[in-house]
């Protein structure tokens, strides 16, 4: 076992979140609304040594297994980030994260003057451009968004 | 069937070289046409039109369009006296006009609005402004004119010089610039640069610079494609203030351009071209809008007629 798998407690059913860019932890929790409102145990574990990418965040959440809004959002936030999936204290699916080419409702606009920002009954579309370079783009207004500033449905 | 047929003009983006030069084709015909033949291209169709912003020579110009070739158009241009004021939503309003015409022009404040427009309307749309965003047919009139006039588009050097912030016809004129060899300057004050969230696409096809100098360009260059501050789209009046009257073309900065250099300005213009220059043969913003109401002509006949006229 490594050591920075030591500093966290296991979870007996749940998501642990792993190399999470180092720094962006909190940004994710935040973005997948985990707030550990619901009891559940909630791990964080910011800039813990990492041989891959020298410094990574960790989070591990029980009870919490990612729907495809969460793994989307995760792609933007921390590309490099994989979804480890326990039951019963095991690990039973590993998998990395990776942007789709649109992305649907997660994301608003950051352009004041579009129309998904109105009265408008129409939810925000975001196509990939660059799934690399993570250049998302509004389908409706044409701006790119800024992925450190983004803001969420 | 032809390729325009039952499609919607929303985003010049949408367009390459080749689609170009045919609604320029088309363009020509309509204009070689006799007035009764022209009539025939859209006899019994209908357009209305969705104006939530003020307009003079986009609006009249696709109803004059419309006449030339034999269509009714019907429409809202003051919002104030429609259901809008009661509340009505885009969606609705946009579902309503479909119903009663043929295609459907709409000029909105927001960005996106027509593609919005686009999904719910059972017509097709024709994007004539949305927000600072687009405004494809006045870059397909744009195009047409620099073609017409300097008789090639490829090898030009070509200045964009004003509002480029907020001037929506900068950024379709861009994208449609895109498409050719051509060397773009781009010349705003600084505070009125080209938005770098809105050229993502552009960027990969386009080179250009940018400058807020007029003069350091202005001998070389072939085409002098000059925009208004947009006023009413200024957070601040004050920030306007700095800025209103940046550049103005007058007799001056003429005897500095190529003999041959054209003047274009996709109008209403306030003091960026003085009145002296209007009857030189530099000046050619009044033909490009009247070859608006050409170029939109033949876009109308290729959307509604499966087989083109």
């Amino acid at each position: 076992m490594q050591e920075s798998e030591l500093m966290v407690r296991r979870i007996k059913e749940g998501t642990v979140i792993d190399h999470i860019d180092e720094g962006k932890g909190l940004q994710v929790l935040g973005a997948l609304q985990i707030d550990g409102r619901d009891g559940s145990l909630i791990t964080i574990a910011l800039n813990v040594p990492s041989g891959k990418f020298k410094k990574k965040d960790i989070i591990k959440v029980e009870n919490k297994f990612l729907a495809d809004d969460d793994t989307n959002k995760l792609a933007v936030i921390a590309p490099k980030a994989s979804i480890n999936i326990i039951k019963n204290y095991k690990l039973i699916e590993k998998r990395r994260v990776s942007l789709p080419n649109e992305i649907d409702r997660i994301f608003r606009c950051s352009n004041p003057d579009c129309i998904t920002n109105s009265h408008e009954h129409i939810e925000s579309v975001m196509d990939v451009m660059d799934k690399e370079g993570r250049v998302l783009k509004c389908r409706y207004c044409g701006r790119v968004l800024d992925v450190n500033q983004l803001k969420y449905n | 069937m032809n390729e325009f047929y039952n499609k919607d003009i929303i985003s010049i983006k949408d367009y390459n070289k080749d689609q170009f030069e045919k609604i320029f084709d088309y363009t020509q015909k309509i204009m070689n046409l006799d007035p009764s033949s022209r009539r025939e291209i859209c006899k019994g169709k209908t357009l209305s039109y969705l104006f939530y912003e003020p307009s003079t020579r986009t609006r009249l110009s696709f109803e004059s369009a419309m006449a030339s070739i034999g269509g009714n158009s019907l429409g809202i241009s003051d919002i104030s006296s429609s259901s809008t004021q009661k509340g009505e939503s885009l969606a609705d309003t946009v579902k309503i006009m479909s119903i009663y015409s043929d295609i459907l022009v709409l000029r909105h404040p927001l960005d996106g609005s027509s593609r919005f427009a686009s999904e719910i309307s059972t017509k097709p749309v024709i994007n004539a402004g949305s927000g600072t965003e687009e405004h494809p047919t006045q870059a397909i009139q744009d195009l047409f004119t620099i073609k017409k006039e300097k008789k090639k588009i490829d090898g030009l050097k070509i200045g964009i010089i004003g509002d480029l912030k907020y001037g929506r016809t900068v950024y379709s004129l861009l994208s449609g610039l895109g498409n050719y060899d051509v060397n773009v300057h781009l010349i705003s004050p600084e505070s009125l640069r080209i938005r770098s969230d809105s050229i993502y696409e552009i960027r990969k096809k386009l080179s250009f610079t940018e400058s807020t100098n007029l003069e350091d360009y202005i001998e070389d260059l072939d085409v002098i494609y000059v925009t208004r501050i947009q006023k009413e789209r200024f957070p601040d009046e004050e920030e306007y203030l700095k800025v209103k009257g940046s550049y103005v073309i007058g007799l001056d900065l003429l005897k500095k351009m190529k003999d041959d250099a054209i003047i274009l300005h996709p109008l209403p213009r306030l003091d960026e071209i003085s009145n002296d220059i209007d009857k030189t043969k530099n000046a050619k913003y009044f033909q490009q809008a009247e070859n608006g109401k050409h170029t939109r002509a033949a876009l109308l006949g290729l959307i509604l007629n499966e087989n083109g006229f």
